[in-house]
């Protein structure tokens, strides 16, 4: 499930709507698949739907919403199927209590089973749908029965909760609930069992409910992403900024274990005792505007043709050529580590592997481990050991996870985000970030290729090894990227082999990870089958599925013997009759081997890789566009996965 | 009166500026460290135009991404014309995007704020369906002659042969909705439809007015109008988002964020722009009249004078530069020596005598070093010229020059 937001502030509910629709449109990456929104007056407008924001905006009602606080969801499914019934808000059995929530209730069964034995009804399959009705038994003073029903809460745990709340005080005084006369003693109770209910949750939840006849706004968060927007025209909340950017870019990124009270006039921010937390406002610097297409049909495409701007802006300032200097004041405080871990998810996962060979080159004992696996993997961590987590948002659940692991060990951990502020970027030891503002397509294009180039920084800085032919390679890269822009071929290559089965890509050393990333950027787009793998495994198994009715991508890139052992195995596959597209620099060479050559300019060992997998995210682009696929949001797919 | 909606003319290839528009559109050659299109929308943006639509059409991916969604908070509406069959086609393909007047510009034209605005106000003021803008310059017969009768177009004529006096049509053209139906019945031969021909047709009407306006207005036709276009701009100080280094040079990084990589022995000589991305390597000598695009590198002890060039573009050590413009990634090897210009320029099948170019190299082209360039070589997209050879005329894109 996936992005939550909320706004108090509004002279009418028209506008509380618009706000709200336009978020959730700015949330979209997050998940799509139902939405839905609720405004708070005397009573609770309820509007939920299956589908895109674009169905709720169309299912709404004209005139009829009225309130000055609401709350939206754009949903990602994890329990239950998309339905309009599973989508959120949900509401308590009475219906003037709604809640949004981000994240995974673990226990939502047990408290499931509690409240329906306490005789609360639910309509949903949802885990989030415990929460008002939580509320609801905290407000009519029932909770203890509640959790004494239940096996994985315990009255202790609720105990906790009741703190005298100082924030409520200071807010109190200058708040008018004018929908009901009600008063100000009657928030401060709403704020008592909201507290008592988000002590009953266990997993990770960013989560904000509204109350009838109350034009607040009450927000916890819990290793799920919640930021705070202070505006001119009311106060606003989301998972992520770009959904209130259009009306301010002041911002408060709320931590783990903090409460927020978001009225028309203030915004108090609480810990888990009740005291008030003095909470840092930060301007945000990406505009609005990254948000459109420009023009072109689909992000991704467009995202494609950023990459050289993207390149050109991680680059900035950090690179020297007459000097042969590369400067990440960002690790000035790290040493030469023994060891790095890389943990990863998806495409940061191949950009791990791709940071994880480099380093090896430069003599450092490197590995790259799926996020999700590490602590499965029971990965010795010993001194010395730098764990690097990649994740464009900053956000992924696997990955924040592995880091907290890692860290717990007592290992030095670093982060490698493209998020400001993200809770990677927050809770790692050292950060670097990658620069490639903001992506909004599913599929990631210029944040991976935004992570090579940081990685291949990194591993210079870490290894000490930075030269002026490092540093010139680095700087031709842009305009590399924009020749493979300019001239490729892979439009062509895309129609020629649109009917084809299923899809092999094989590459070896630098080129294995982009042989996979190759695969999954064609599965994720196309939804059709596609494999990518390291050159030499082909025979060991998958050469088996080889057959002319299947095209091989294979990534050949630099000038070592690599070349030739893998031109070995496109001969096996040409064998098989197998059709070969070759991405290569060196087109001379593997010409009357390939039915097709790719080529990219040659920029050596290190990052020639990165323009073979510009050809080939074309080759993906153009293959889905050409099937008429929903390529900015392939189905069952969410751009930031905080869950695990 | 709220301003009008603003339509600039993006869609164009350039055939003239051939080889240099291999990959883009003419509106996107440099002027000076930014494209000239970015100059046209700064100043739609100086004159208070909030509403503005770019007609895009070959080589649209360069400007949708260099401009993206906005510019200078100003929202962009993108608008394909698939195939270029005259600017009033262009014209045609955002009639249903825009309501009322619109004010109409060349995507490839510098025109300042103060003329587009004469232009609005004067149109705001009468009540005819068009007005535009007209210098008074020597130089007419290249481009749009007007015969202008009391502040009414009674002419309007293109490369105006004859002796009459004939003021330059700027291209800043405030149209209302009724030009959409006399464009549609135009014929400009080829299939296509000019909004010059459409405007004539308007003229005869008597319904076009002319406003006198007396600002920076360059046109880039051939390859060294990018020259004087640049040299115009370093001129009249408009070169935003550059450096200003001290006469002498000695910038270094350590100026803080944004600031080229400047060696303390470099030496600047004004004017020149340098992107804060650009490195310069000691002993060079930079300017007058160069601008430096993003990420140029200069090599030790290079001498480059009265030049555009374009982003990643690598001059070597030892080398001359002079009156020369290179497209994106051209590398210019050690010891080259371009002497400059005037020269003979063959441009499509007409050659220009004495032109002031030292040489054209488009993108990507690339030198071994120790190469010796006649004056007016234009080289295509990705030649490449090995050491020591010494090349004059045109070469084509992709050529191997062997020593």
């Amino acid at each position: 499930m996936c992005g939550i937001i909320g706004y108090t502030g509004a002279d009418d509910g028209e506008q509380v709507c618009d706000v709200l629709l336009s978020g959730l449109s700015g949330l979209e990456y997050r998940g799509y698949d139902s939405a839905g929104l609720a405004v708070a007056d005397r009573s609770i407008a309820i509007h939920k739907c299956e589908g895109e924001v674009t169905a709720l905006e169309a299912a709404l009602p004209d005139g009829s919403v009225d309130g000055a606080a609401g709350i939206g969801h754009t949903r990602w499914s994890t329990h239950g199927p998309p339905s309009d019934v599973n989508a959120h808000p949900h509401t308590d059995c009475t219906g003037r209590i709604a809640v949004v929530h981000n994240g995974i209730i673990e226990n939502y069964r047990d408290l499931r089973d509690a409240l329906s034995a306490a005789g609360h009804t639910f309509e949903s399959e949802t885990d989030t749908e415990v929460v008002p009705h939580l509320l609801e038994a905290a407000l009519e003073g029932d909770l203890d029965d509640v959790v004494r029903r239940t096996t994985t809460v315990s009255s202790d745990d609720v105990a906790t909760a009741d703190v005298d709340v100082a924030g409520s005080t200071a807010v109190a005084d200058g708040e008018t609930t004018e929908a009901d006369g009600d008063s100000a003693d009657a928030t401060t109770v709403r704020e008592a069992a909201f507290r008592r209910t988000v002590a009953c949750l266990e997993g990770s939840y960013a989560v904000a409910a509204v109350f009838a006849g109350d034009e607040t706004v009450y927000a916890a968060r819990h290793e799920s992403p919640l930021v705070l927007g202070i505006g001119e025209d009311g106060h606003y909340l989301a998972s992520d900024v770009p959904a209130f950017i259009e009306y301010t870019d002041s911002v408060i990124y709320l931590e783990d274990g903090e409460y927020a009270r978001v009225t028309p006039d203030r915004v108090a921010v609480t810990d888990e005792r009740g005291r008030v937390v003095d909470a840092d406002i930060e301007t945000i610097e990406w505009d609005a505007e990254d948000a459109g297409k420009s023009g072109y049909d689909h992000y991704m495409l467009k995202e494609i043709h950023e990459q050289p701007a993207a390149i050109r802006g991680c680059l900035r300032e950090r690179v020297e050529e007459l000097t042969g200097s590369i400067d990440l004041s960002e690790l000035a405080a790290l040493d030469r580590p023994a060891r790095v871990q890389f943990v990863a998810c998806g495409t940061s996962y191949h950009a791990a592997l791709y940071g994880a060979q480099l380093l090896r080159d430069h003599g450092i004992a490197a590995q790259a481990f799926l996020a999700s696996e590490y602590a499965a993997d029971r990965v010795p961590v010993p001194d010395g050991t730098l764990v690097v987590g990649i994740t464009q948002s900053g956000e992924t659940a696997d990955t924040m996870r592995a880091l907290r692991e890692a860290a717990g060990t007592g290992a030095t951990t670093l982060a490698v985000t493209n998020v400001v502020g993200s809770s990677a970027a927050r809770e790692a030891d050292h950060v670097v970030y990658i620069r490639a503002g903001p992506e909004i397509g599913v599929a990631a294009t210029k944040t991976f290729a935004s992570q090579q180039v940081a990685l291949a920084m990194v591993a210079r800085v870490l290894a000490g090894s930075e030269t002026q032919a490092a540093v010139e390679s680095l700087r031709a890269l842009p305009d590399g990227i924009q020749q493979v822009l300019d001239e490729s071929l892979a439009r062509e290559v895309a129609e020629t082999y649109l009917d084809a089965e299923a899809y092999f890509f094989i590459g070896r050393g630098l080129d294995a990870p982009v042989s996979r990333e190759g695969a999954l950027k064609m599965k994720e787009i196309t939804y059709k089958h596609a494999e990518g793998f390291a050159a030499g495994e082909l025979k060991h198994g998958p050469l088996a599925l080889v057959t002319e009715e299947t095209p091989v991508f294979a990534t050949i890139t630099g000038d070592d013997d690599a070349v030739a052992k893998t031109l070995g195995n496109v001969r096996e596959v040409r064998a098989r009759n197998a059709p070969v597209i070759a991405v290569t620099d060196r087109p001379e060479t593997v010409d009357s081997d390939a039915a097709h050559v790719l080529p990219v300019p040659s920029l050596g060992r290190e990052l020639t890789p990165v323009l073979a997998n510009v050809q080939l995210q074309l080759v993906s682009y153009w293959s889905a566009n050409l099937l008429g696929r929903s390529i900015d949001k392939p189905r069952n797919l969410a751009k930031s996965v905080t869950v695990e | 009166m709220s301003p009008p909606s603003a339509v600039v003319l993006a869609a164009g290839e350039g055939t003239r500026l051939r080889p240099l528009t291999t990959h883009r559109p003419k509106p996107m050659l440099p002027g000076a460290m930014k494209p000239i299109l970015e100059h046209v929308l700064d100043a739609l943006v100086d004159a208070g135009l909030t509403d503005i639509t770019l007609v895009v059409g070959y080589g649209r991916n360069r400007v949708q991404t260099h401009f993206g969604p906005r510019y200078r908070d100003v929202p962009l509406r993108y608008v394909t014309q698939e195939t270029q069959l005259g600017t009033g086609h262009a014209l045609l393909q955002v009639q249903s995007a825009v309501d009322g007047p619109c004010l109409v510009v060349y995507g490839d034209q510098l025109v300042d704020a103060e003329s587009i605005d004469a232009v609005v106000t004067a149109h705001g003021e009468s009540a005819e369906p068009a007005t535009l803008a007209a210098l008074d310059r020597e130089n007419v017969a290249e481009y749009g002659g007007l015969i202008v009768e009391d502040g009414r177009v009674r002419e309007i004529v293109e490369r105006p042969r004859d002796d009459r006096h004939y003021l330059l049509n700027a291209g800043i053209y405030v149209l209302e909705p009724r030009v959409f139906d006399a464009v549609r019945v135009v014929d400009s031969g080829h299939g296509e439809q000019s909004l010059v021909d459409a405007i004539d047709r308007l003229i005869d009407e008597g319904a076009v007015r002319a406003v006198r306006t007396d600002g920076l207005w360059a046109d880039a036709t051939y390859p060294w109008d990018l020259l004087a276009i640049t040299t115009a701009l370093l001129n009249d100080g408009r070169v935003a988002d550059g450096v200003a280094p001290s006469e002498t040079g000695g910038i270094d990084s350590s100026d803080g964020p944004g600031s080229p990589t400047i060696h303390e022995t470099a030496v600047l000589r004004q004017p020149v722009a340098v992107d804060p991305d650009c490195e310069i390597g000691p002993g060079a000598v930079v300017g007058p009249f160069v601008a430096l695009g993003e990420n140029v590198t200069v090599g030790a002890n290079a001498v480059v004078e009265r030049s555009v060039l374009d982003r990643d573009t690598r001059v070597g050590a030892n080398t001359v530069v002079r009156d020369t413009v290179t497209g994106v990634g051209v590398e210019i090897g050690s010891g080259s020596t371009i002497p400059g210009g005037p020269g003979d320029v063959r441009v499509g099948e007409q050659v220009h005598v004495d032109a002031p170019l030292g040489a054209l190299l488009a993108d990507r082209v690339t030198d071994g070093g120790g190469v010796t360039y006649a004056p007016g070589t234009v080289v295509g997209a990705g030649a490449h010229l090995a050491t020591g050879t010494t090349v004059d005329g045109t070469i084509e894109a992709a050529t191997e020059v062997r020593s």
